[in-house]
């Protein structure tokens, strides 16, 4: 059964998963990286989210009656998708109103936004409908799917791989994807962009050089709105063809941390976006096991906090560096601190596999069937007491990363066995387990000894 | 501020309250002392409703001028909130084009032998106008029917029953497609005396009318066209419905009275947590989540401790509940304080892992394995609060409020905890620098507002609904902010706005029973005073900047920095 869950994670269908739900998530996440380089982070975009996804579905259903059903099929999509993008927007000018002109508070004004967003959508659905819960009874369309042309299939090798994870993805998705490379563009290869940049770190600064600030981040705000808008019309003509009460069940909040995540860039904010789109697939994905499936669909969240953490930690961490970079000058021997902090990130990232390693055994142990019965006890206990091992044994290298330098051996001892046990479990799918603990093993030292370990080990 | 003011705004406290406890009282017995005295447990109502009373000279005295700003706002917010109801209702009056209807030829003259016509004298014929969910609804009827000349004849045309509201107009037509007479109502004579079949004056009924000539006549119907002043009288009418219900509603009888106040203990409670955390200026939503573990825990230990008498079993089940709301504020008080994680991202975490959390325990070990839906077993009688009200489920818990409000005034006002709180709150780095251990504080204040909320779920679980249920909080945590934000973070007005707001929603659920206006216009008119609260005051509470000391709880804050308690 667990072989299942892992063989099921390498395969085009849940790759293909994957982009689909990430997309909801990438696209309020590029919203709030603008609105974060601009200084004014969009709280609101839960409500922009629902609102859009809700006036979607609404104009779809009705553009056939408008434009009878032929005509009405073909353009009301992107009619659903304009008059949704425009409510969001116009919820995002609200917001900017509220709280660049009237002086309101950003936070308190983000979250009066998302409680409108949540009740007026289930009240006029109630008025329109007649349900409370979802607007199954209209007729909504779905945006168009893009079918990849055969030849790609015919691709040797990778061909059919790669026609399983892109064909037939919705355009939203497709979208959502080209638009961190154009929002990458508009920040870094734009004066405007750089003039957003520029208020978000000093706003003084910005405004003494001639910089509109408020302009800006008005702008930044209705950006935000726009690409929330987006997110919300995948959810309901994408991901789902209907709207559903509270649909975007939290994505709005999620997508606040993935650009911290992220390191602040659109590229980053991808890949964070995507580590979420993983997590939510693979919670769908063990859904189908006979486990709580309250625990999958937690592990986003556990993930987020435990992300918090690391990026909290991180920042500490380079201030330090940063301190002591000022304070020793010349002798400050950059490249072995910059090592030192490679390899403290991945300390913690491997601290998070702990965890998450502790819920996995937690939710083996709860399940009463789940993951094989009575013999999954053992590998269950067995996972939970390794992954507590290896949190206690890392704990000291997260908090003070001067004993990763002090006692370098153990810190690589660490890392090397943990990531050594994590990559065993994978490859054990393909050999013998001692085989893969062997390549795991030596993959691990070949990662700890490039990425810092050999600046350490000369260092030291 | 001088002794004067001073009495005269408790003065001016006193008699608020008391004419609203007189008010209550009055509505709710409809102002009949036999009726109060027969109810049972009246002593306690006229208590709670004292209490009621106590919470508006607060409110009074505590906000001042800015009592008026914040009653203001709510009532623009209403206003903004009937016209939103007031559109919904457009298409009310729609409801006059659907029905049931029914259409006659009433004559005493011989009917002609034509088979070929739809109608013959004296037999109904009907059908329904503009039925939903039909793909060619019927908007109107044409049919034939034979007279002789000289016929006196009466066409009716009239809904099927009173439950049928379609405003009927009937026409008579030559065969030539003529008309030759027409009416759109029937006089009072006609409904009550001439016609048995008619329902109502907005039936059609053209009377005696003679035909000229043999032949085949046609009787046209139709719904009526609505006017546009039909259609805002109607709208206007439904919605004035609406708001009676939402304003009156929770008052008129002992059962609804009990849904206001037991829902207001509980908003009560959240709005304090949140009062408490703001104070702090830390945006820490996560009462839900605290709000979860408490009602978990003091749901676990209600359930296995069937035998231990109320007065033990009650104490602890509160002290379990505070503790569980303590440890999970914990943990972000201490992420953020010691790591500095964004306290309103990891909250919102949090309560998605506690809701979870909350529903697994729920699901796999506390409802009976018969069950077919996910919810404990009841509790046993010693675990749930006493009530105090017979017939709602107001309960001892009213007692526990005021304490906690007492404490958490305590807390704020005259504890060093407090001061640091107020401090950290103004201003961070002056706290710092001026020697508060910031970080300890901070951690506290957000796992000290853990235990209100905490509370809070043990009155949920214990008091309200008996037992776990899912969803036990229903989003309750964002209605708390509401309450912190309109009390303007200030302990001893939170009471009030909690009473309010629970108030308004009580209001809410009579008024989509009673009028078929949905709950959530409600919760938009929330968005609103979140909205307008903010726009025109945040600056200064969550700020400091206005710094004019006799307006408001900001104001107050600043003034009593200096005087340290001891």
């Amino acid at each position: 059964m667990f072989e299942n869950v892992i063989d099921g994670i390498f395969s085009a269908v849940f790759l293909a998963a994957i982009l689909r739900v990430t997309t909801p998530i990438l696209l309020p996440s590029l919203g709030a990286l603008i609105s974060e380089k601009a200084g004014v982070l969009n709280i609101g975009l839960e409500g922009m989210m629902l609102s859009a996804a809700f006036t979607g579905v609404v104009v779809s259903a009705y553009s056939q009656d408008w434009f009878g059903a032929e005509a009405g099929t073909s353009i009301g999509p992107w009619l659903g998708l304009l008059f949704g993008v425009c409510v969001s927007l116009l919820m995002s000018f609200v917001l900017a109103l509220f709280h660049l002109d009237l002086k309101g508070d950003l936070f308190l004004s983000g979250i009066a936004l998302n409680i409108f967003g949540s009740s007026a959508t289930v009240a006029i659905m109630f008025e329109l409908t007649g349900d409370r819960g979802n607007t199954s009874t209209l007729a909504s369309l779905q945006m168009p799917f893009i079918q990849l042309p055969e030849f790609i299939n015919d691709i040797p090798l990778v061909g059919g791989f790669l026609f399983g994870v892109f064909d037939n993805q919705s355009v939203m998705t497709w979208l959502a994807f080209i638009a961190v490379f154009v929002v990458a563009f508009f920040l870094y290869r734009m004066p405007i962009g750089m003039h957003l940049r520029a208020v978000g770190e000093n706003p003084e600064a910005a405004a003494s050089v001639g910089i509109n600030v408020k302009r800006i981040r008005y702008m930044a705000l209705l950006i935000s709105g726009f690409f929330a808008g987006l997110g919300g019309i995948h959810m309901s003509m994408g991901y789902l063809q209907l709207f559903q009460r509270d649909m975007t069940n939290g994505r709005g909040f999620i997508a606040l941390v993935t650009p911290s995540l992220g390191g602040g860039t659109p590229i980053g904010t991808m890949v964070a976006s995507s580590i979420f789109g993983f997590f939510d697939a693979l919670g769908i994905r063990m859904g189908s096991l006979e486990i709580p499936s309250q625990l999958p669909q937690s592990i986003p969240y556990f993930a987020t906090v435990l992300a918090l953490v690391i990026y909290a930690l991180q920042r500490r961490i380079s201030q330090r560096v940063s301190e002591m970079r000022t304070a020793s000058g010349a002798s400050f021997d950059a490249q072995f601190w910059q090592a030192i902090q490679r390899i403290s990130i991945l300390h913690m990232l491997l601290m998070m596999f702990a965890v998450i390693g502790v819920v996995t055994s937690g939710a083996i142990l709860a399940a009463p069937n789940g993951f094989g019965g009575e013999e999954a006890v053992l590998p269950g206990l067995a996972i939970g007491a390794a992954s507590i091992a290896l949190f206690v044994m890392g704990l000291p290298f997260v908090s003070d990363i001067f004993r990763i330098q002090k006692r370098w051996r153990e810190s690589a001892a660490v890392t090397i066995v943990s990531l050594g046990a994590y990559l065993a479990i994978f490859l054990s799918l393909f050999a013998s387990l001692p085989i893969a603990l062997g390549i795991g093993l030596l993959a691990s030292a070949a990662v700890w000894f490039m990425i810092g370990g050999r600046a350490l080990a000369d260092g030291k | 501020m001088n002794w004067a003011r001073r009495q005269a705004l408790l003065l001016v406290g006193i008699i608020t309250g008391a004419v609203a406890t007189l008010f209550i009282t009055q509505t709710m017995f409809g102002g009949s002392v036999e009726k109060m005295t027969s109810t049972a447990s009246w002593q306690n109502i006229l208590l709670v409703n004292g209490l009621v009373g106590a919470c508006i000279l607060l409110f009074v005295v505590e906000l001042r001028r800015g009592a008026i700003r914040v009653l203001l706002t709510v009532i623009v917010s209403l206003l903004l909130g009937f016209l939103v109801t007031f559109i919904f209702n457009l298409d009310e009056a729609s409801r006059f084009e659907r029905g049931e209807f029914r259409v006659q030829v009433v004559s005493e003259a011989e009917p002609t032998d034509n088979d070929e016509v739809d109608l013959r004298y004296n037999r109904a014929r009907g059908g329904e106008f503009n039925k939903p969910n039909v793909v060619e609804p019927v908007n109107e009827v044409a049919w034939t029917f034979a007279g002789t000349s000289g016929d006196v004849v009466s066409l009716l045309a009239y809904a099927k029953n009173r439950r049928s509201p379609v405003d009927m107009l009937v026409e008579l037509r030559d065969e030539a497609g003529a008309a030759l007479a027409a009416a759109t109502s029937a006089t009072e004579l006609q409904v009550d005396e001439t016609f048995d079949d008619l329902v109502s004056s907005k039936d059609a009924v053209i009377e005696g009318y003679t035909l000229p000539a043999d032949g085949v006549y046609t009787l046209y119907a139709r719904p009526e066209d609505i006017s546009a002043a039909t259609t805002l009288s109607e709208a206007m009418n439904q919605s004035r419905l609406a708001f009676e219900a939402l304003l009156l509603g929770p008052i008129e009888r002992v059962n609804r009275w009990g849904v206001w106040i037991q829902d207001a203990i509980t908003l009560i409670l959240l709005g304090l947590s949140f009062a408490i955390v703001f104070r702090a200026q830390q945006f820490s939503l996560g009462a839900e989540g605290q709000l979860y573990f408490g009602a978990l825990v003091s749901g676990i230990i209600a359930l296995n401790s069937p035998h231990v008498p109320s007065v033990i079993l009650i104490p602890f089940i509160i002290l379990a509940a505070s503790t569980a709301g303590f440890m999970y504020g914990l943990i972000p008080g201490a992420l953020k304080a010691y790591l500095g994680a964004n306290e309103l991202v990891s909250t919102l975490m949090l309560n998605v892992i506690a809701t979870r959390f909350f529903e697994m325990v729920l699901n796999f070990q506390l409802k009976p394995p018969t069950a077919g839906y996910v919810a404990s077993d009841k509790f046993t009688a010693n675990a749930v609060l006493p009530v105090i009200v017979e017939k709602t489920q107001v309960t001892i818990a009213v007692f526990i409020l005021v304490v906690v409000v007492f404490l958490a005034w305590l807390l704020i006002r005259r504890t060093p905890l407090g001061y640091e709180i107020r401090i950290i709150g103004s201003n961070l780095r002056f706290a710092d620098y001026g020697g508060v251990n910031s970080r300890r504080t901070i951690m506290l204040v957000m796992a000290i507002s853990g235990i209100v909320a905490g509370l809070a779920g043990m009155h949920l679980a214990n008091g309200i609904h008996r037992q776990l249920i899912l969803n036990i909080s229903f989003a309750l945590a964002f209605e708390g902010v509401v309450v912190a934000l309109l009390a303007r973070l200030n302990v001893l007005v939170v009471p009030f706005t909690g009473l309010l707001y629970a108030y308004l929603r009580a209001g809410a659920q009579f008024m989509e029973r009673d009028a078929n206006v949905s709950f959530e216009v409600v919760r938009m008119i929330q968005a609103i005073i979140i909205l307008l609260i903010t726009a025109e005051a945040l600056v200064s509470f969550f700020q400091a900047r206005q710094k004019r000391a006799d307006i408001d709880e900001a104001g107050h804050a600043v003034e009593s920095l200096d005087e340290k308690p001891k």
